[in-house]
């Protein structure tokens, strides 16, 4: 971490103000909706009252979260003596670190769209042997070691589960 | 008390049963000790595995995977000097010198050793106690409930994490996602936002998978994660040990120290059933008792006895402590215990302090479950270790996506929905950002899982009577909203004193 070590600590701090921020926003929307919801009785909670309470508290706490943080920024600011790193320089460092994090979420996400369209044993095969490449190493040995783990515990798993627990899997659309 | 102990005995000795508990200790060994896999992990994953079992076939092996996960850090701590899991850290502090100085055998012996004992007390701690808090419960209105049910999650915000602001926000957003679907009492869909993904709410399971699995394996993707892994797996190419196990001889050693055996078993047993507390505290904490109250403090760190058997009796009795609330009130502790909880759940028995009444069998199942796992810890540990070792060198690019595809499965196997698992993927990218901005898991996880039951006890003590003050003139439920309100202060004085004592 100390390879860009003045503006990580920004970005940590500036990341928690946008969460920060991002609760007071699911607080609001909580709040607003629970309005809508049907009450039964005005001297009782109806539905909406208990997820209002929360809404306001987590947005009070969000929000002296996110004022905290925004002075500890400016503090942060005013410290530094040296100019800041060249923020581009930075951003690609930050892009370096979370590359591998990115690229693996989007194939799970296309993993878990394929499972409908095409089912789940050729989709999860086919995950396991595209993250395991894309993470490891691309030799010979260990696309076969992969593709032979993938296919045995795919197929185990699905025999598993559809013959003892007779749970039935998405086929997809082909079959 | 021995009623229970009596109607689990007969629960729990058939061959099934007693075959899975070992196969779950023997999974949760590998779990414990591969690093990057946790023992939440390891939990969440056996849940769907265990769905066509009956209820106590399927506890006791999430038992057992519990039981030989708090052990299995023991390995590479010892070993390598690197914790398996977070609970093993205090391990690596006189295990480690004690293996590099040439008796890696000795360390795991009496490591082994001390986390078998540990379980034992723990395991009698738990019986002797659980009962007795559950018959106080059974005497509490709602208003106590929901009042005993923001203690718990406010203590879990202050002992989680980073500070005890992010806890409480990562509580309340556990909370919220609760209140996502029917509602409790009424039964009218809430904040669904017409997407048909969320009319059935969000399943806790599911929260828990994205949370605890996924989150976790994109951590280990991250640049500097992967390098120390991959500096650790250098050191471990480096050591090849061989090693000796004495189990006998080192029984004795163990014996010879009662004081810190027992000593470090309470302590945690105690902080086991703190809510949000665990292994990893417990761990920390019990090494550092045995350390001042020893006559000799200096040789702790160079390799000493009472270090190793402090640290992983420290750790081991967590097991037991943790389940006192998870039984008793049916609040649970951990992530872990939140997964026995929810398998209860699954096969239709209520949590709470009912529990006992209703279901003797099941109760006294967890507790003999627990006692035969520890047994199947101890000798699964003496006979497995040669081969245990060789586990640690699985490879990441090999681990998250098997555990990946196991993660989809487990949350699709639990309601068979698909939309599940865009759930699922949302709450792992969520979980992502939690971890990355520090905010601790723990409580997310704790208020999703108490949530329903939180509202329903306010609304129930409410309709009972609109009297709102009734919290606060009730004594009970006044006790526990004070310590509420003391458990925030106290942290918050502690922080400001730790930061005031950083800077001077």
């Amino acid at each position: 971490m100390s390879l860009y070590y003045p503006f990580h600590k920004e970005a940590t701090t500036l990341g928690e103000i946008i969460m920060g921020l991002l609760l007071i926003l699911l607080s609001l929307l909580i709040y607003t909706h629970s309005d809508d919801l049907p009450s039964m009785n005005e001297s009782q909670l109806d539905a909406g009252s208990f997820p209002q309470i929360i809404a306001i508290l987590l947005g009070i706490l969000s929000l002296l979260l996110v004022l905290t943080k925004t002075i500890k920024l400016i503090k942060e600011r005013q410290a530094q003596d040296e100019s800041p790193k060249s923020i581009k320089k930075a951003l690609i460092d930050l892009y370096q670190e979370h590359k591998l994090v990115l690229l693996i979420l989007s194939v799970l996400f296309i993993y878990i769209v394929l499972v409908q369209v095409i089912g789940f044993i050729i989709s999860s095969i086919a995950f396991m042997i595209v993250t395991a490449l894309i993470i490891g190493p691309k030799t010979k040995k260990d696309i076969i070691l992969i593709s032979s783990i993938a296919v045995i515990l795919t197929v185990g798993l699905y025999m598993f589960f559809q013959e003892i627990l007779k749970v039935r899997f998405p086929t997809g659309l082909f079959f | 008390m021995f009623d229970l102990l009596y109607l689990g005995f007969g629960e729990i000795f058939r061959f099934d049963i007693l075959l899975i508990i070992f196969v779950g200790v023997i999974f949760g060994v590998i779990a414990g000790l591969i690093p990057g896999f946790t023992v939440a992990m390891a939990i969440v994953l056996t849940l769907p595995l265990t769905f066509g079992m009956d209820p106590v076939t399927g506890i006791a092996a999430m038992i057992g995977v519990f039981v030989g996960g708090m052990s299995g850090g023991l390995i590479s701590a010892a070993l390598l000097g690197i914790p398996g899991t977070p609970s093993s850290v205090a391990t690596t502090f006189d295990a480690y010198p004690m293996a590099k100085n040439g008796k890696p055998g000795k360390a795991l012996s009496i490591g082994i050793w001390a986390s078998f004992l540990s379980s034992i007390i723990s395991l009698f701690i738990l019986v002797t106690i659980a009962p007795q808090i559950s018959q106080l419960a059974l005497k509490f209105g709602p208003w106590e409930m929901f009042a005993l049910i923001c203690l718990a999650l406010t203590i879990i915000a202050s002992v989680t994490g980073e500070s005890i602001l992010k806890g409480l926000i990562a509580g309340l957003f556990g909370l919220l996602i609760s209140t996502i679907g029917a509602d409790p009492i009424m039964g009218f869909a809430r904040f669904t936002f017409d997407l048909n993904v969320l009319r059935a709410g969000i399943p806790f399971l599911v929260v828990l998978i994205g949370m605890f699995a996924i989150s976790r394996l994109m951590t280990s993707l991250e640049r500097t994660e992967r390098q120390k892994s991959f500096e650790e797996k250098q050191k471990e190419n480096a050591t090849e040990v061989s090693f000796v196990l004495k189990p006998i001889q080192t029984l004795k050693t163990v014996l010879r120290k009662p004081g810190t055996l027992v000593g470090s078993s309470v302590i945690g047993s105690i902080i086991g059933a703190i809510p949000g507390a665990g292994g990893s505290i417990a761990n920390i904490i019990a090494y550092d008792q045995a350390k001042k109250w020893s006559k000799d403090p200096k040789k702790f760190g160079t390799g000493c006895e009472e270090g190793v058997v402090a640290s992983e009796a420290g750790n081991n009795s967590t097991v037991g402590g943790d389940l006192i609330p998870t039984v008793a009130l049916g609040i649970p502790g951990s992530a872990v215990t939140a997964v026995l909880l929810s398998a209860l759940m699954v096969h239709g028995i209520t949590p709470g302090p009912l529990l006992i009444v209703d279901e003797p069998g099941i109760v006294g199942g967890i507790f003999v479950a627990f006692f035969i796992a520890s047994f199947g810890m101890l000798i699964t540990q003496f006979i497995g270790m040669r081969y245990f070792v060789k586990v640690t060198q699985v490879p990441t690019h090999l681990l998250v996506p098997i555990i990946l595809v196991l993660c989809v499965i487990g949350a699709f196997v639990l309601n068979n929905r698909v939309t599940d698992l865009y759930i699922l993927f949302a709450m792992g990218v969520i979980g992502y950002l939690f971890t990355k901005f520090k905010f601790a898991l723990a409580p997310v996880i704790i208020g999703v899982i108490l949530g329903p039951i939180v509202e329903v006890n306010l609304r129930r003590a409410l309709m009972t009577n609109p009297d709102w003050t009734l919290f606060l003139t009730r004594p009970i439920s006044v006790t526990f909203l004070v310590l509420t309100v003391i458990s925030i202060l106290f942290t918050v004085w502690q922080t400001r004193r730790s930061n005031q004592r950083l800077k001077a």
